[in-house]
């Protein structure tokens, strides 16, 4: 039987809710799109600037010449056109008119939001405000790195045309890596983390101690310590020669394992005694109890930790530049490193910080999705009524 | 065996049994016996140990001191394996704890394979015919969180029955229903009785305790203030004690 059929079984009704938010107002939209525009202008607007500078045919002006953009530098005119558009007056007049429009959203949305008599109004207002808000803050701090040295900052770390020889096939090597390294340390984590739980859950010290000790040594000390030193502890003291890269891979196992322990502890602990007793009244034996009913719904419930674990992990990864990695096993961070060195140019740590997005974000979105179907319902804490 | 044989037919028996939590003195020494067929009920105010004392019964909590037999053996003997003795003795909670990840059939097939090793197929005929027994094939494929208190009740009792256990203990099976679903559990445990299962019944519901049990125990504060025959108990109380105790929950 689906769920569906349970519920009409049981006399559940399901409907879409009308919509009860009410009309809107003249003055509440104006709010609203005060909002809307000084967004527009100061990010919508400036973007465009610079887009129409990049994509329109240019060439190196006396500035960019002046602070040093010569010809002989590779990238300097993509550099020079995004310096040039940060400096031209239409820059100027839309953060001034954005910022503008900014603080008159402000001022409307936060002046009549409380004499707003319906949902829809009300919320319009805040929102109107709070884009403002936003708005004002984007263009003060245009304003003020404008106010800077922007043409250092643009040479060094958006000169995107210094990357060519390095990107694609190298670059999308080096996220692979990265995530090899993350996905190989948080899989042996997770069966380190699971074992080392169920030992910390005994109700033997003799099991429990040696296993607090060792995930006390893994949480209480630097991960960039542990891998410049198990290289060489394998090496000399096992005389086990192993790849930097392998051994980046078993720390990061031995290190997540750790954590994943922690997590896995929390989550069987929170899973409600009587399901063990339910379990062993059945004449199931400890592991057998564990393994079919307490195990299961602790897994469901360690998800969304683990996943930020993972998260954590990707980011981590980048420590393995302490092992000195071979050019094929190089991830991101170290493919930023070896080209900020052969070009003298910080771009490659901006690209780097794209790649690790690509992988991260898609993760946070997911570890969100998932939290939320487990949570269900509660979408920020507003307490009742208005 | 250090085993010896005590039984003298008595499916169980207990012996000066004591239990402290921490330094809380729960059972003050409780002596028991069953035989088949008897259908004991446990009454008493909450925190006077009827809960503990059903416990003890399965090992589920192992007593401080004294002695716990089943069918003749020794369960507080250590060298016991418990999870044997426990296929035979069935256990229904307050809180019913099924399982909430599995089907109500599979809450019911789960012991069955894995701990009776019975195949897949006969698993599932037996758990069937036991859900049918309380009324609940119906809702084999539901989980434990589409069901309604007393339906997820009876299938906790189908549960324990599968094993087709020699005893049944229930734990206040009722005390966390709505009203209006208690009649239904208790309907099985009614039926369970007439067919002669051996049960020991901690509960609140005193009609039930009157009608149904062939004897009533009733505890205070960690020990049997007074046994017998449940209706002479209900209608001539020997001690003050459960005069008062009656007189408040009636």
């Amino acid at each position: 039987m689906s769920a569906l059929e349970i519920e009409a079984e049981a006399g559940i009704h399901r409907e879409a809710p009308p919509d009860t938010r009410g009309p809107s107002s003249p003055i509440s939209a104006t709010a609203l799109w005060l909002g809307i525009g000084a967004i527009a202008m100061v990010l919508g607007g400036v973007l465009a600037v610079q887009l129409n500078y990049a994509l329109s045919d240019r060439v190196l002006t006396e500035h960019c010449i002046e602070v040093g953009l010569t010809r002989d530098i590779t990238g300097a005119l993509g550099v020079c056109n995004i310096i040039e558009a940060l400096r031209a007056q239409e820059t100027t007049a839309l953060l001034y008119v954005g910022a503008a429009l900014g603080i008159a959203g402000i001022a409307v949305g936060f002046g009549i939001y409380r004499k707003m008599d319906t949902v829809r109004r009300r919320e319009q207002a805040i929102t109107g405000a709070l884009l403002g808000i936003l708005a004002v803050q984007i263009a003060v701090v245009l304003l003020v790195f404008r106010s800077g040295r922007p043409d250092l900052f643009a040479k060094h770390f958006l000169n995107f045309t210094v990357l060519s020889p390095y990107f694609i096939t190298p670059f999308l090597n080096a996220m692979k890596n990265t995530i090899v390294l993350a996905f190989a340390g948080e899989l042996g984590g997770i069966i380190i983390g699971l074992i080392l739980a169920m030992l910390v859950l005994s109700k033997r010290r003799a099991a429990r101690a040696p296993a607090r000790v060792y995930i006390n040594f893994f949480r209480g000390t630097p991960l960039i310590w542990q891998l410049a030193t198990f290289y060489f502890l394998l090496l000399f003291g096992f005389e086990v020669r192993m790849s930097a890269f392998n051994v980046a891979m078993i720390v990061f196992a031995l290190n997540t394992g750790a954590y994943a322990a922690e997590v896995f502890r929390a989550g069987i602990q929170s899973i409600e005694r009587g399901q063990m007793e339910a379990a062993r009244s059945l004449g199931m034996t400890y592991y057998q109890a564990m393994r079919f009913a307490i195990v299961p719904q602790a897994v469901r419930r360690v998800i969304p930790p683990l996943m930020n674990e993972f998260v954590i992990l990707v980011k981590d990864t980048a420590l393995v530049i302490v092992l000195g990695l071979l050019i094929s096993e190089q991830e991101l961070f170290q493919w930023a490193r070896s080209g900020v060195s052969d070009t003298f140019n910080a771009t490659f740590y901006t690209a780097t910080a794209l790649g690790y997005l690509t992988v991260t974000l898609p993760l946070i979105y997911l570890v969100n999705q998932v939290e939320r179907r487990l949570r269900s319902g509660l979408v920020g804490i507003t307490g009742a009524g208005h | 065996m250090a085993t010896e044989a005590t039984g003298n037919g008595d499916i169980v028996r207990l012996e000066g049994v004591h239990k402290w939590f921490g330094d809380l003195h729960v059972l003050r020494g409780v002596d028991l016996q069953m035989t088949q067929r008897d259908v004991v009920v446990v009454i008493g105010p909450s925190g006077s140990g009827k809960s503990t004392l059903l416990r003890c019964v399965n090992m589920l909590e192992t007593p401080t001191l004294g002695k716990v037999w089943f069918d003749g053996r020794d369960i507080t003997d250590i060298r016991t394996n418990l999870d044997e003795i426990r296929t035979h003795i069935g256990l229904v909670f307050q809180a019913f704890n099924l399982f909430p990840h599995m089907t109500a059939l599979r809450n019911v097939t789960l012991a069955l394979t894995n701990v009776l090793k019975l195949d897949g197929a006969k698993a599932r005929e037996r758990a069937m015919e036991q859900l049918a027994r309380v009324g609940m094939d119906h809702k084999a494929e539901a989980y434990p969180g589409q069901l309604s208190g007393g339906q997820q009740q009876r299938v906790a009792i189908a549960r324990a029955l599968a094993m087709e256990p020699r005893l049944m203990l229930f734990d206040e099976v009722t005390s966390a229903l709505d009203p209006e679903l208690v009649g239904e559990v208790l309907e099985v445990m009614i039926r369970l009785a007439g067919e002669g299962m051996t049960m020991m019944v901690v509960t609140h519901e005193m009609g039930f305790a009157r009608e149904v049990g062939t004897r009533m125990i009733f505890m205070d504060e960690g020990l049997v203030v007074e046994a017998g025959e449940p209706r002479e108990m209900y209608y001539h109380p020997q001690t003050e004690r459960l005069r008062q105790f009656l007189a408040k929950v009636l």
